[in-house]
């Protein structure tokens, strides 16, 4: 018989694996195992918070009250580098013309 | 080195043309290169140089220091690498920007630089500022400056080891969830978390954006009031950079504080359980003190304290999931042979993300899950609703007294590799300094004493939002105590 603990520990590594694919991740099966522990680990200490009454409390996602500023809609030039191209090539890791290559995805 | 060390002094030393800007960079240049501590990441020398010559030509013109428009004349300092300079490596720490030159400098950076100061080079830190430790950069760990078997405390702990060491004068640090205070307790120093939207945070690479806030960790609280006083005030590249006038910091510190009117407030929840021995002895002694001086110490509760940790690590992590999302490999960074042969972008994506060190992987994990569908009312959603209730505890507290004040951490610096294998450990070590930041509060460590075998501690002083010239005044009395 297949145990529950170890049916549970597969499901939970699905899951681990599910997320990490989302966050275009790629884990090694020794990573999907140690963060499986740790993440189950941590999101049990999380479950603390269902201790609170949160009823009517409205989230707080930011800490000051602040208003979006608007501003002139002008266009401020960004200095080139000292080779007249745009600065912001310069890390760029592949560059055609004056902008940033990738690989061909199709 | 016998130079002098704190901004004032520096400058008297220059004024009497005992000492030149350029010999003061050299000296630190010399210093930063042959130490062992794994500070630097980066050391920009010619530039230093040619700002340390042009501290000079100033100085030659002028006669003496400026000290109105060049408030940090020749001042050497070093620099987080989380924030921006133009034309300098800036890795954050991570193997995925080991080649990254930002074409453009943080406002901090360049409001300090506008003062006259001197950017050394760039500080050491837990990779994209994750951990607690320092042991989380890809570029090996930071040694404590005075422990060598100890953490410096993390994540900016290149920049608390530089300023301990005598590697630069001051250094900038950023503090999500203790950031700047846990480094500075650790190692013995100065370091504020100002109010959140005092710094502008362009120029800093986001980890969480509301909890983000660039501070000074310097030698002494005027040398942090001097900072602070340069590089604060609102900046139309940063929305939430906060709009209210900005304070006279040194001014602030030649106030002496009226200490009959004075209120602090202890939260009881700060000493329970888990606060070593020796971390409670010399936090009561420091607060004996202001006792002594004529202030009023008030009990105070945070109710909410023990869901601190757990509501930033939902709120910390998810910002993170998605401001980490930038780090794709097309417009900067490094893109790996493999990631260049990939038959997709899905493909593309993993193996320049593969460059992520553990501790960011996890967090990163940890925020796609919080946030992904079925889950974010059950912990965004909550964790948020939790952190108003934190927040609310604050303002309640700040209505009974002038300044909160308790340990940084419960311990002080901890043995290397004694937690790195254990997150949950890790994080609980910030569980007096990240409430402050989930309300968006200023605060300080400040030393105090010494602890079991001379290790450094810091006492940890909240003020109210833009509180911040209050706790630095009140800081800089208890300094001066003799």
């Amino acid at each position: 018989m297949v145990n529950n603990e170890f049916m549970q520990t597969l499901e939970d590594e699905n899951l681990t694996r599910k997320i990490a694919a989302l966050s275009r991740l790629e884990l090694t099966d020794g990573e999907i195992s140690l963060f499986t522990t740790q993440l189950k680990e941590i999101f049990q200490y999380i479950e603390l918070l269902k201790k609170v009454d949160v009823q009517g409390v409205e989230p707080l996602t930011h800490p000051l009250d602040l208003a979006t500023p608007f501003r002139e809609d002008e266009v401020h030039v960004f200095p080139p580098a000292k080779d007249g191209k745009p600065k912001v090539l310069g890390s760029a890791p592949d560059v055609l013309y004056e902008g940033f290559k990738v690989p061909s995805i199709l | 080195m016998t130079t002098p060390q704190t901004i004032s002094s520096i400058h008297a030393a220059f004024d009497k043309k005992l000492l030149s800007p350029v010999e003061l960079t050299q000296d630190y240049l010399r210093a930063a290169k042959a130490s062992a501590h794994n500070a630097y990441l980066t050391i920009c020398e010619e530039r230093a140089i040619g700002q340390a010559k042009e501290a000079d030509r100033i100085l030659a013109k002028e006669g003496r220091v400026p000290r109105g428009t060049y408030p940090l004349l020749g001042i050497p300092l070093g620099i987080k690498d989380v924030l921006t300079i133009d034309g300098v490596r800036t890795t954050c720490g991570s193997r995925i920007l080991e080649n990254y030159v930002p074409p453009y400098t943080a406002t901090a950076v360049e409001r300090l630089e506008s003062a006259g100061a001197v950017s050394l080079g760039k500080l050491n830190m837990d990779e994209f500022a994750m951990g607690s430790s320092n042991e989380n950069s890809a570029f090996g760990p930071v040694l404590h400056p005075t422990h060598p078997d100890r953490v410096p405390g993390g994540s900016s702990g290149g920049s608390a080891t530089a300023v301990k060491a005598g590697l630069c004068v001051a250094a900038l640090g950023t503090d999500t969830g203790g950031s700047v205070r846990l480094p500075a307790h650790y190692c013995g120093i100065v370091g504020m978390k100002p109010t959140y939207g005092r710094v502008s945070r362009y120029g800093l690479v986001a980890f969480a954006s509301s909890l983000d806030q660039v501070g000074p960790m310097t030698a002494s609280v005027e040398d942090a009031a001097r900072l602070l006083d340069v590089m604060s005030g609102g900046d139309p590249k940063d929305s939430t950079s906060s709009p209210n006038a900005k304070e006279n910091y040194l001014q602030a510190l030649g106030r002496k504080p009226d200490w009959k009117k004075i209120r602090i407030g202890i939260p009881k929840e700060y000493f329970v359980g888990g606060l070593a021995p020796d971390v409670e002895k010399t936090i009561q002694n420091a607060l004996k003190w202001f006792e002594s001086q004529g202030a009023t110490l008030t009990e105070v509760s945070l109710p909410h304290t023990s869901y601190a940790v757990a509501v930033y690590y939902i709120v910390a992590v998810s910002e993170a999931s998605s401001n980490l999302a930038r780090f794709d490999g097309v417009r900067f960074g490094v893109r790996l042979e493999k990631a260049q042969n990939s038959e997709n972008l899905v493909e593309f994506y993993k193996h320049v993300r593969s460059l992520f060190g553990p501790e960011v992987k996890r967090r990163i994990i940890l925020g796609t899950f919080a946030l992904s569908s079925g889950y974010y009312d059950a912990y965004y959603r909550r964790a948020c609703q939790v952190r108003r209730l934190i927040k609310n505890d604050f303002d309640e507290a700040f209505r009974k007294v002038d300044v909160i004040v308790s340990p940084v951490s419960p311990t002080t610096a901890f043995k290397r590799g004694e937690k790195i294998n254990d997150p949950l450990k890790m994080y609980l070590e910030d569980i007096f300094t990240i409430p402050v930041n989930l309300a968006g509060l200023p605060a300080l460590s400040l030393p105090c004493g010494e602890g079991d075998q001379g290790l450094p501690v810091g006492l940890h002083m909240i003020g109210p939002q833009f509180g911040d010239a209050e706790i630095l005044s009140l800081a800089h009395a208890f300094e001066r105590r003799s």
